[in-house]
């Protein structure tokens, strides 16, 4: 892996390289991950402003361990998936009792009028239903069907066995679909089916 | 029938999912700009500049083939001091050859030596 070529280079080695002391390897890394982190992060806690503290805060970890990481151990982005997701554990924790109409909806960036409704009124809705399954299932299911991570990988985020993963992420959306239940029609999922 | 709603309550959630995969959610400029700001003050630069002040001093330490390089030297300086002050019965005093005198037992009566008051006979 050259050192000139950031792009190609692994998480682990920018780490390394951020941590010796080269000047593009932050960039780099924050461009690669920070979207992950503040998208897990918003999915978890459903408020914009909790989920970029909670992302400079993920990424402020990251950097103070770089200097300790023993490259191709464990995986960079494992590892912050764990961090984000303890930091929105702390936080909800907090948060405990707070009524759903107090917190703030997450911004939806899509450009488009009828279309960029539509995907807000559908981005809400995921999140609302969201947001009333319990946590460590909010969470499977987050890293399963958004971030599209793999059984083993969420086991390793959430170190719990695949098995725990799978009933997790199951009871998940079936819950998911109990909350969901009668809006297809107001999300336009009808229309696109018939149409 | 119950099946069939299964199904398709399972393809709409699936439907869903990939709206929201498809629309990740953009980053605020002003977050990625204190994520950057917060690597810039974090990184180990410290020990660049330390590497800096500290490179006369262990430019020399590797020179010397390091600690052990420097304590073998020590030992031996050690050594050479310890036999030039009190050398051995079978060696030449070199202190007395380089003063001009055939041996050291010589040297040890002669005035240079009391004069500095290392006249150990006490006469």
């Amino acid at each position: 892996m050259p050192p000139d070529d950031p792009v190609s280079a692994t998480d682990d080695a920018l780490l390394v390289l951020y941590a010796n002391g080269d000047p593009t390897a932050a960039r780099t890394l924050t461009a690669r991950l920070l979207p992950r982190v503040f998208g897990h992060a918003l999915r978890l806690l459903g408020d914009g402003a909790e989920a970029e503290d909670v992302a400079q805060e993920a990424m402020v970890r990251l950097w103070r361990m770089a200097p300790d990481w023993r490259q191709g151990e464990a995986q960079v982005t494992t590892w912050l998936y764990r961090v984000t997701a303890n930091l929105c554990t702390d936080r909800l924790r907090k948060r405990r009792g707070v009524g759903l109409d107090e917190i703030a909806e997450p911004e939806d960036p899509s450009p488009g009028a009828v279309e960029q409704i539509q995907n807000r009124a559908r981005h809400d809705a995921l999140q609302d239903a969201l947001d009333q399954l319990p946590a460590r299932q909010r969470q499977a299911v987050v890293l399963r069907h958004i971030e599209g991570m793999s059984n083993p990988e969420i086991a390793q985020v959430m170190e719990i066995g695949p098995r725990a993963v799978e009933s997790l992420t199951a009871r998940g959306k079936r819950a998911l679909i109990d909350l969901l239940a009668g809006r297809r029609a107001e999300l336009g999922y009808e229309d696109e089916k018939a149409g | 029938m119950k099946k069939q709603d299964n199904d398709a309550e399972l393809e709409a959630l699936d439907a869903l999912f990939d709206t929201v995969r498809a629309h990740p959610p953009e980053v605020p400029q002003a977050l990625m700009a204190r994520v950057l700001a917060d690597a810039d003050v974090l990184q180990p630069t410290h020990g660049r500049h330390h590497a800096v002040r500290l490179g006369l001093r262990a430019w020399i330490a590797d020179l010397l083939g390091g600690w052990q390089g420097m304590g073998g030297l020590a030992a031996a300086a050690a050594a050479g001091v310890w036999i030039g002050w009190s050398p051995p019965e079978t060696l030449p005093d070199a202190g007395a050859l380089i003063l001009g005198y055939e041996s050291a037992e010589v040297m040890s009566t002669t005035a240079e030596l009391t004069s500095f008051g290392w006249d150990l006979d006490g006469d």
